[in-house]
């Protein structure tokens, strides 16, 4: 009797289990929506379920939410494989080709064009072509952001520099970076530094770019980095150069004692390196005074696209349904949203040139200095593993940049250890 | 009676070495007291002045933690049990196999032993796929139905073992069911083993990160764990914080541990009692 | 001494093998079949993206990721890693293992606390004690380099260099001592206390009758040690170099768990990661197998010389 009702509490207990956590089995229509992002991103898509609701209280979204870009592709990899993904996802377009060409998604072109309410012209054509590949359009991008430098106002007050602005170059923004790398207690140490950036692929190849030099050897068909061409090299240095030589950027320790980004919240930091992503984070900090400017330009001016776009799951139980959802995140309700929000450059033309982005009364001032760099704008390549070659190709980067490798070893590095990253389809 | 000269060395040493052990949960917790925001002060600091206690309800309000410490605490209060069961019955049973039937089932348990987590990971789901498990606590404590781990099994296999032989003989001849025997005998003799795993167990479930990172998806069945992680990926600089939010996840096991070791940290002969 | 066992009836028999069955059949479904299915796939080009639809079904690739493997530099790297932090931190926890649990072994009062405390970090949750290391070993504010600074002693940047980077993994696998403290204090309370007295009246000296009479008699109980430390040190640094830097600075924490992480997840290479996966466990078999040999050869020998 003992065995059996011991055996029947256990069996209690596992059920409970299952009850608690078990999956829900409610009626109606359901949306998966899975996004990245910081807190403040997070309410911001928050916002944007809710008013989907408001207008289709007949779907459920259920809001999945990760905070980092890199776990983001591990949990979306293991939903993939175990066949739990989402039925509508965030995707950078550097990420996108890994999920369709594995049949994981479903292009989205045909609802675009039977579309009442959400037109294929009436997009940035520089952010829906970076989502277009084997002749169909495989999601719909949600903005069309791209690297800006922050910068902190009081600080040049303080300092007596001028504002950057649209034109300035390499050696301008050397110049502003020495003046505003300063040690203010006298200790020996330097409390404020110039700029920050983060060492990787994605913020050296604009400069790359504005060089000369290219990222790889045929950007149709890529089959190598082009790291060790001279132009890229020279472009190289110079990023490098930033820490190693000219210190306006913080050092290894400084960065890990406190990384950049904290360090312009907290007033410390000069100009900060980054896409749209930060702004709303920003707004938080109070007493900050900042704004954005044009990144400065090399032989030639360009500028790197940052796109994040509403992706469909191939296996999406309810298709219909999950396509409103992409829909309405992208008509003008949608956009205008999140744009007030301030974390997308709004795909959508007529968003963008809507006080909803460009309202002067909110931070940043300046985010015209987006739009007016688009047509600048230039793509990495489309490949199943570039996320895999970016990673190390960074990590390259961030080995000169602290003064570990020279340029050249780390460029050949780079070059030699991603080449077979570029043979798979 | 005067404390001999070698008696207060061993002390000294003892304390230092316990000191050092301690020592970093003890910065933890100094760390957790500090007020973020404010940089970090540059020299030793042994405590904060003045101590932010808030820290810790401050953990609460960034992320849903309460949501997430009740998701671990079900977990553990399901499986935990659970695990104690299945592994002293498994154990008990091993200890009276005969000699052949028992090197098997004890070296397949060793080998066991040595099957690492990652090779698991990733077809272990595809079976609690099939079996509807995957995003759900169930799929945390499913492992417990297995005894939670082969060494469990093994520590209460050696502690039925070490038991006196005839004890389970008279109570059979009494003609006692295996159930009977375990529960009489062997049960209330294996209570330090009992302590032992009842700790490791616990701090199996409530540790476990890779397990829900992988299986769940939903945010209201995060676990402790999982909110820590995002914890330091939503403001990976508020160290005060997350100093605050592992001590959270450091706390409950600790006070288990302290409770309950003096019942296997004190006899650990492994000989048969003659 | 041990009675003659006495014929189980069947009934009883049948109750502990229902007693064994959830633990049996649980392992079976949980671990050995994924292990198996693990073994398996790293014959094919299974990957996560596999069994999607009905065009990308898994294929049999024989011996061919195990090829790629020897060619992925990737994999030599931490291969390498892994078995400096395996000669690195191997030896140092057997031997503070053994220092301790002499230190510790005796019966004193307030013993029991200490022991407690050395055991302690050992089940503390993995993640939790990694983030509490990546305070500590903060380069500018943490208190380990603050200590460091105070004694006059150079403070290096922890995270920021190859060789730091790996001893600062290896402290924070010497912290979690408690495991292989616990085993050497029950290996010499298993010594039996005449062998101590009868060494007393002979005169020995507390060294002497440390390396004579306990010494050989915890050998079996250290080598078990050893293998399972070398074990755990191959499997277990997943959480702390994933947590601390990602497997940096520049790939020098990079250990195998964190490599099969990386393929599984990043590449989605499953066949991948399967291979190094069954390549690693060979290697640890075979030299586990190894020193088991190696034992029973100079327990031969030395009853051989004794007799």
């Amino acid at each position: 009797m003992q065995k059996l009702s011991l055996a029947a509490l256990a069996i209690c207990l596992l059920l409970t289990g299952c009850a608690i956590g078990g999956a829900n089995r409610t009626p109606g229509k359901k949306v998966s929506f899975m996004v990245f992002g910081d807190p403040a991103e997070l309410a911001a898509y928050q916002q944007l379920v809710d008013a989907f609701r408001a207008v289709h209280p007949d779907i459920q979204v259920e809001l999945r939410h990760v905070a980092s870009q890199g776990d983001y592709q591990k949990q979306l990899v293991t939903a993939f494989s175990a066949g739990a993904e989402p039925d509508v996802m965030l995707l950078n377009y550097r990420r996108v080709l890994q999920f369709a060409a594995n049949g994981g998604l479903e292009p989205v072109g045909s609802y675009l064009d039977n579309s009442q309410s959400l037109h294929a012209a009436d997009l940035y054509p520089e952010a829906l072509e970076a989502f277009q590949w084997d002749g169909k359009t495989w999601c719909i991008p949600q903005n069309v952001s791209s690297l800006v430098v922050y910068y902190n106002r009081s600080l040049f007050d303080a300092a007596g520099v001028a504002y950057p602005s649209a034109g300035w170059t390499w050696d301008d923004f050397l110049q502003t970076a020495r003046t505003l790398t300063r040690d203010l207690d006298g200790d020996g140490q330097i409390d404020q530094y110039g700029a920050g950036v983060s060492p990787e692929l994605m913020r050296l190849a604009p400069f790359i770019w504005q060089n000369g030099g290219e990222l790889v050897d045929d950007p149709a068909q890529p089959t190598r980095l082009a790291f060790d061409s001279p132009a890229a090299l020279a472009a190289f240095q110079w990023f490098v150069d930033l820490q190693v030589q000219e210190h306006v950027v913080p050092d290894a320790t400084a960065e890990q004692a406190e990384d950049s980004e904290t360090r312009f919240m907290n007033g410390r930091l000069g100009v900060y390196l980054n896409s749209r992503r930060t702004v709303p984070t920003f707004r938080t900090i109070e007493g900050l005074d900042w704004d954005v400017a044009p990144l400065p330009q090399g032989v030639q001016p360009a500028g790197i696209l940052h796109s994040d776009a509403y992706c469909l799951s191939a296996r999406a139980q309810d298709k219909g349904s999950a396509w409103t959802l992409i829909e309405f995140a992208n008509t003008v309700a949608g956009q205008t949203l999140m744009a007030t929000t301030g974390r997308t450059v709004p795909s959508l033309r007529q968003v963008a040139e809507s006080p909803a982005f460009l309202d002067s009364q909110q931070r940043p001032a300046s985010s015209r200095v987006f739009l007016d760099t688009i047509p600048l704008l230039r793509r990495v390549p489309l490949l199943q593993k570039w996320p895999t070659i970016e990673e190390t190709a960074s990590r390259e980067i961030e080995r000169a940049f602290y003064g570990q490798a020279s340029v050249e070893e780390a460029a050949a590095a780079a070059v030699s250890l991603t080449l077979p990253y570029f043979q798979d389809k | 009676m005067r404390p001999s000269p070698a008696g207060v060395a061993y002390h000294l040493a003892g304390l230092a070495v316990a000191a050092l052990f301690l020592l970093p949960f003890f910065w933890a917790i100094v760390a957790s007291l500090r007020q973020p925001g404010l940089p970090p002060a540059r020299t030793v600091e042994w405590w904060p002045h003045p101590a932010h206690w808030d820290n810790y309800a401050e953990l609460f309000r960034v992320v849903p933690m309460g949501r997430y410490l009740l998701n671990s605490l079900i977990v553990v209060a399901v499986a935990v049990p659970l695990t104690l069961l299945t592994a002293a019955l498994a154990g008990f049973a091993l200890s009276q196999l005969g000699r052949v039937w028992r090197r098997r089932l004890v070296t397949t348990s060793v080998v066991l032993l040595l099957i690492p987590g990652m090779a698991v990971w990733t077809f272990r789901f595809h079976i609690l796929e099939a079996l509807g498990l995957i995003d759900s606590l169930a799929a945390l404590i499913v492992p417990a139905l297995a005894g939670g781990s082969p060494l469990f099994v093994l520590l209460f296999y050696w502690a039925c073992w070490r038991v006196p032989f005839e004890l389970y003989e008279s109570a059979r001849l009494d003609g006692a069911e295996a159930w009977t025997v375990w529960w009489r005998i062997a049960w209330p003799l294996v209570r330090p083993t009992t302590a032992a795993v009842a700790v490791l167990a616990f701090a199996l479930y409530w540790g476990d990160f890779s397990t829900p990172v992988l299986y769940i998806f939903r945010p209201e069945i995060y676990t402790l764990p999982i909110g820590l992680q995002l914890l330091r990926q939503m403001d990976a600089s508020n160290l005060p914080l997350l100093m605050a939010g592992s001590m959270l996840m450091i706390a409950p096991v600790v006070v288990l541990f302290l409770v309950i070791q003096r019942l296997f940290l004190r006899d650990l002969t492994l000989e048969r009692v003659e | 001494m041990r009675l003659r066992r006495i014929a189980f009836p069947l009934s009883y028999r049948r109750q502990l093998a229902l007693f064994l069955t959830p633990y049996l059949v649980g392992t079976l479904v949980l671990v050995v079949l994924p292990a198996l299915a693990t073994v398996a796939v790293s014959f094919t080009d299974y990957s996560a993206f596999t069994g999607y639809s009905t065009s990308h079904l898994p294929t049999w690739v024989g011996l061919d990721n195990f090829r790629r493997l020897t060619e992925t530099p990737l994999v030599r790297l931490s291969l390498n890693n892994t078995l400096i932090f395996a000669g690195l931190a191997v030896p140092l926890r057997l031997a503070g293992a053994l220092v301790l649990a002499l230190l510790l072994g005796g019966r004193r009062p307030g013993t029991g606390l200490y022991r407690a405390a050395v055991y302690l970090p050992t089940i503390v949750p993995e993640a939790a004690y990694t983030l509490v290391w990546l305070w500590i070993l903060n380069p500018v504010y943490g208190p380990l380099n603050l200590v460091l600074g105070a004694l006059g002693l150079p403070q290096p940047d922890w995270m920021a260099e190859a060789a730091t980077a790996r001893l600062a993994i290896v402290l924070m696998a010497l912290v979690q001592i408690g495991e292989g403290f616990v085993v050497v204090l029950a290996a010499r309370q298993n010594v039996p206390a005449a062998l101590y007295e009868a060494a007393e009246v002979d005169g020995a000296n507390r060294w002497q009758s440390f390396w004579r009479i306990t010494l050989p008699l915890i050998i079996p109980w250290l080598l078990l040690l050893l293998c399972r430390d070398l074990l755990v040190s191959v499997q277990n640094t997943f959480t702390p170099s994933f947590i601390m830097n990602y497997g940096g600075p520049y790939y020098a924490t990079t250990f195998l768990p964190l490599l099969i992480y990386e393929i599984s997840f990043d590449f989605a290479d499953w066949g991948l990661a399967s291979a190094v996966l069954v390549v690693v466990y060979a290697w640890i078999l075979l030299l586990i197998w190894g020193v088991r040999n190696l034992v029973e050869g100079l327990r031969n020998r030395v009853e051989a010389d004794e007799a």
